[in-house]
């Protein structure tokens, strides 16, 4: 059906488009082993038993001394990586045997997002201490020890969600209740603001390059997901088409490097419930070097708020008006939010998103390369109200 | 529309071999059975799901056939005028939807598939050689398009409950009359 068969590409396909969307070393690394890789077998649904033997491989080459893996079990969510909780008895930098328990995360052979273990294992090790993260402990980069590419981080304590659900408000989006929502708003931005302020400098952040002033980090980035649509789409869309025309007319300057998330929202991070304190910053798979400005229109999102008790006023992400949200980060952060770069964003993340879901989920799933394949297939679908969003914010920018 | 039968059913088959299938009860040998029959059955769809409108067509053509040489070697007998009639009818409307009936299901979303790479070509090549400000009667074309499709799109999978209010959307029988 394709001029270009995409499960079965060639490689000077696969040299074409490296050459045509230029981007960071890891990520033209993971972009290419994963084309390079397509045409092999999906994935086989891999076993408790399988999973803590790569586990117990990988222990012993980064372990001095005795260790042991117990209890594995599956944890659910994660529509991008397979997630194994196990306990792990060991004794950490030489003290007295403790057991903790641990989290493998995994890649399928395809991913609806294709992401670098070392990349997410770096960035959460440079914020360790700085903000709330998942300890991470040892990376399998290369699938030198597991079936695919991994890394290993502990267990955090926390919630996504409130355990009990608040009633009689409407709207979408997680509740955290009025009790809890101030407090979790302000940590929300203060680690936002902490993240994107942060002096990575001593940091070892060597599966990252460092792009140059103006506007090179935003080409990286529209590069990356024009090459995963590319590589991905089944069914071409005139929409995306255009959308990416006018990313490509408008790329806005960044004023300041910072460190991006890439996926900072409601959702990606636990709290805990009696103490009302955000315990972890999750899923930094998409982290990279930009422009603030992505984290924020991520943030504010509709999908991610609701309204509040009074029915009218709408919490972004959950916690406050967008006025007082974006006021109270520029107050942390000490740094500007500007109303057009937030539209050129909006745009973006759309992009991405719609890229994520229909382009790429559904090329995992045509190849029955995911563990949850059934679910992108289902997920798929959510595609078309995104692009009908993406379509009414062009248009009032076109 | 990517979220196609064909997918939909290889994706199901997967999770209920990989996930759902080795987590039934081995005890429970009616649930077993189910699960297996399950797979199965959808194996047979997707199979024969591609062929559907091929077998019908081909059906057809068949009872056209044998309705003609009957009709032929019938056409003397006593007490048949009536059946012979009412048959006559129905091959007059069997030739007219045999006669419309030439493009295969696949033949169609092959050209839609062609026809949208193309246009997406074409934006692109506009794009790039232009400035994008002075083609606001082309971005307008698009989006307008886009509209129409999307409203398409969404209406058909209204049932998956993305919608926030899926009320505002036409039904799609009346959205797909071209």
């Amino acid at each position: 059906m394709h001029r270009v068969d995409k499960n079965r590409p060639t490689q000077e396909w696969i040299e074409h488009l490296r050459r045509r969307f230029p981007v960071e070393k890891e990520i033209d690394r993971i972009l290419t082993r994963k084309m390079t890789r397509r045409a092999g077998p999906g994935y086989s649904s891999v076993s408790l038993d399988t999973l803590t033997a790569g586990v117990e491989l990988l222990l012993k080459a980064k372990l001095s001394g005795p260790f042991e893996v117990r209890n594995p079990r599956w944890m659910s969510g994660g529509a991008s990586k397979v997630q194994m909780a196990f306990d792990l008895t060991w004794s950490q930098s030489g003290n007295d045997k403790t057991t903790t328990t641990m989290v493998l995360r995994m890649e399928p052979a395809e991913s609806i997002v294709e992401t670098s273990r070392l990349r997410e294992f770096q960035l959460i090790k440079a914020f360790e201490g700085v903000i709330p993260v998942p300890p991470v402990y040892w990376v399998d980069n290369a699938a030198e020890f597991l079936p695919y590419p991994a890394m290993i981080c502990g267990f955090c304590d926390g919630v996504a969600r409130p355990t009990k659900g608040v009633d009689g408000i409407s709207g979408i989006g997680t509740n955290f209740g009025p009790v809890a929502r101030p407090s979790l708003g302000k940590q929300f931005l203060e680690h936002l603001a902490t993240i994107h302020t942060r002096d990575w400098k001593n940091a070892d952040l060597s599966a990252f390059d460092i792009p140059e002033d103006g506007t090179e980090a935003v080409e990286w980035q529209l590069n990356w997901w024009e090459r995963a649509w590319e590589e991905d789409v089944n069914e071409d869309v005139p929409l995306m088409r255009l959308a990416m025309a006018w990313m490509r007319a408008n790329m806005p300057p960044v004023d300041r490097l910072s460190i991006v998330h890439g996926d900072y929202r409601t959702g990606n991070f636990l709290y805990t419930e009696d103490e009302i304190r955000i315990s972890a910053i999750l899923d930094w798979e998409l982290g990279h070097f930009g422009d603030r400005h992505e984290d924020l229109a991520w943030a504010i999102r509709a999908a991610f708020g609701h309204l509040a008790e009074d029915g009218k006023t709408f919490l972004v992400g959950g916690f406050m008006p967008e006025t007082q949200f974006m006021d109270m980060y520029q107050s942390l952060s000490g740094m500007t939010v500007e109303k057009k770069k937030l539209d050129f964003y909006k745009i973006f993340n759309a992009y991405k998103n719609i890229q994520i879901v229909l382009a790429t989920g559904y090329r995992v799933a045509r190849g029955s390369k995911g563990h949850q394949d059934v679910l992108l297939g289902w997920l798929l679908g959510i595609s078309y109200p995104y692009l009908d969003d993406m379509r009414v914010m062009l248009e009032d920018l076109l | 529309m990517d979220l196609r039968p064909a997918l939909q059913i290889q994706t199901v088959i997967k999770a209920m071999t990989d996930v759902v299938l080795p987590a039934v009860d081995t005890n429970n040998k009616l649930a077993q059975e189910q699960a297996r029959l399950v797979i199965g059955m959808l194996n047979l769809v997707a199979q024969r799901q591609p062929m559907m409108y091929r077998y019908d067509r081909d059906e057809l053509a068949r009872f056209l056939a044998l309705a003609e040489t009957l009709r032929e070697q019938a056409k003397n007998l006593p007490g048949v005028n009536e059946a012979l009639h009412a048959m006559g009818n129905s091959v007059a409307v069997g030739e007219d939807v045999l006669d419309r009936a030439r493009a295969e299901p696949k033949e169609l979303e092959s050209a839609n598939f062609d026809l949208r790479e193309k246009v997406g070509a074409l934006i692109t090549a506009i794009y790039s050689g232009s400035e994008i400000g002075k083609l606001k009667h082309i971005s307008a074309t698009v989006t307008a398009h886009a509209k129409e499709m999307l409203l398409r799109e969404r209406s058909w999978l209204i049932d998956q409950g993305w919608e926030a209010d899926p009320k505002s959307l036409p039904a799609i029988e009346t959205l797909i009359d071209n």
